[in-house]
């Protein structure tokens, strides 16, 4: 994790009226990583992703992309390389699917190999193309946003909690496909603890501050679970895999 | 795409030719006398280039405020633009000062106004949609009140006149203003549709349009200027016209799709069309009398809105 290509140093930052929501915090996130963050609501996960992509704005300290100051990117450049999908979609939004995905196509004059039919197949949606996003169910929705960030093809992919309202069967299909995608650098918030194990890393957050990173393993531990989310937890083993369970 | 909207560019011109010719006075173009000539160039002319305009600066306003307001019931009026106007218009034909000043007055104010909404709503680095609605509102309501406490002092002469103007009527364009409209709606809408992309991306939300490239904040101030320059110089040419930019956009949605590329240009000629023909029906419709556009519009456009309303999803398209 240390050769990051987007690296926090030294970031703080509070909202108004609140306390310190990030302080002092370093973090890199590795080249070619898959990884997630785990943490109680309100321990700052989406706060972080927001300030690694440039939408809040650090009070202190620095944002490096690439070794270089992520606010001296022209904002076409920058969306070439680093792509953010928030957790709230707006659903008043009188586009259609395909409609939406072409947006990804926004920050290039030439367009990328990934096509915009491809990528609305990736996700599953070839049948709803020329369907208004409004009128598609949560899950549907969040999945055409996916293909839109598919299509934009930055090397970096900052999510916040992209699986919520999904069925089973396409968060393990989203989780499979953006893994597959080779060369791309992963992060995303996340609410299901079962799901980490599927990711190369995972950081554990709490009140904005790194409380543990490293592979599933080493991090998904009963104690440091307790700390992060305040909850009494059991890890139980089923053969190669371990599942979570609440007390 | 193209073809439907080569067809909206023709359909346009027809109407322009149509409204120019037609009336209560009909003109033959292959035929004309010096009677017609004067009618067609001095009046005629001046008037349909006005509706023109009007609608266009209307239907292209409606398209972008829905846009970057993120609500489907935003018109070019929401923003208090028109109150502003109104104002100064009205205020200026009550006092008696004289006529041809009222398009300035109406243009000066509809532009203040829209620098107070810009100001009021500015937080946190930037104009944010709600704050810009409830700015926009709430300066309305004022405007109109203070217009209100204008009017009870009024006498009835330049009360007569402001209540005509604030119906909408193109009946007093003229041709020393042609000119200025085009200019700031012509800009306007330049503007707008070179930022429909960035349009496009606000409606998804500041977040996503960050990620696309843009800078959420820089874009919607780029585009409120646009809506106030189009807004103020249609509120001068042709007074308050109701819901042809509420209307426009919606039905313009159902033939070339939300993609603001191609609604902002689409939205705008069918404002143009619309306008031509309403006051193409005010001027024939009770001839020798006239029923001033902003009424027809009004007439025509709240129960087709309803309709729309009770038969299509107006929300998601």
């Amino acid at each position: 994790m240390d050769s990051g290509i987007l690296s926090l140093l030294d970031v703080s930052f509070s909202y108004p009226g609140s306390g310190q929501v990030v302080d002092g915090l370093t973090f890199h996130f590795g080249e070619g990583e898959f990884a997630c963050l785990l943490g109680a609501n309100g321990s700052g996960k989406s706060t972080i992703l927001k300030l690694s992509c440039g939408i809040l704005t650090p009070e202190n300290g620095i944002v490096k992309l690439w070794n270089k100051p992520l606010n001296e990117y022209r904002g076409r450049d920058k969306a070439k390389l680093l792509s953010y999908m928030p957790q709230n979609l707006h659903l008043i939004a009188p586009f259609r699917v395909r409609e939406v995905v072409e947006m990804g196509l926004y920050p290039y004059d030439i367009p990328p190999l990934l096509t915009v039919d491809d990528a609305i197949g990736m996700v599953g949606l070839s049948d709803k193309k020329e369907v208004a996003i409004g009128n598609l169910s949560g899950g549907e929705r969040r999945r055409a946003f996916i293909a839109m960030t598919l299509v934009q093809g930055a090397g970096i992919l900052l999510m916040d909690e992209p699986l919520a309202n999904l069925d089973i069967r396409y968060q393990v299909e989203i989780i499979k496909l953006l893994r597959d995608i080779k060369g791309v650098t992963t992060a995303m918030a996340l609410h299901d603890i079962n799901l980490a194990f599927r990711f190369d890393a995972v950081v554990l957050i709490q009140k904005g501050r790194i409380l543990a990173k490293g592979t599933p393993e080493e991090v998904i531990t009963e104690e440091l679970l307790q700390e992060a989310f305040d909850v009494k937890l059991k890890l139980m083993r089923h053969g190669p895999q371990t599942f979570i369970s609440y007390q | 795409m193209k073809r439907r909207m080569a067809l909206l560019v023709l359909i346009t011109g027809s109407v322009f030719g149509i409204c120019l010719f037609a009336g209560p006075h009909g003109i033959n173009p292959f035929n004309m006398n010096v009677l017609d000539r004067v009618i067609l160039f001095e009046v005629r002319l001046p008037r349909v280039l006005a509706g023109a305009l009007v609608g266009i600066a209307l239907g292209a306003s409606g398209a972008v405020l829905q846009g970057v307001l993120r609500n489907p019931l935003a018109d070019p009026y929401i923003l208090g633009l028109s109150s502003g106007a109104s104002l100064a218009a009205a205020g200026g034909l009550i006092l008696g000062i004289a006529l041809p000043a009222t398009p300035l007055l109406a243009f000066a104010g509809a532009a203040i106004t829209g620098g107070l909404v810009g100001i009021l709503s500015f937080r946190r680095g930037g104009m944010l949609p709600e704050r810009m609605l409830l700015a926009g509102i709430g300066l309305g309501f004022l405007l109109s009140a203070l217009l209100m406490v204008l009017m009870s002092l009024a006498s009835n002469e330049g009360l007569r006149r402001a209540i005509l103007w604030m119906f909408g009527d193109l009946a007093n364009a003229e041709w020393s203003l042609i000119p200025y409209g085009f200019v700031f709606i012509a800009a306007g809408l330049l503007l707008a549709s070179a930022r429909a992309k960035a349009l496009n991306s606000l409606m998804l939300g500041d977040d996503l349009s960050h990620s696309l490239g843009f800078s959420p904040h820089r874009e919607r101030l780029v585009l409120f200027v646009a809506v106030c320059l189009m807004t103020s110089a249609s509120v001068s040419l042709g007074g308050m016209i109701g819901f042809i930019g509420l209307l426009m956009p919606h039905i313009m949605r159902f033939f070339v799709g939300a993609d603001n590329k191609v609604l902002v240009p689409s939205s705008a000629l069918a404002g143009g069309v619309v306008l031509m023909l309403s006051d193409l029906a005010g001027r024939t419709v009770i001839s020798p009398a006239e029923l001033p556009s902003g009424v027809i519009t009004t007439l025509v456009g709240a129960p087709y809105f309803l309709y729309l309303l009770r038969r299509r999803d107006i929300l998601h398209g």
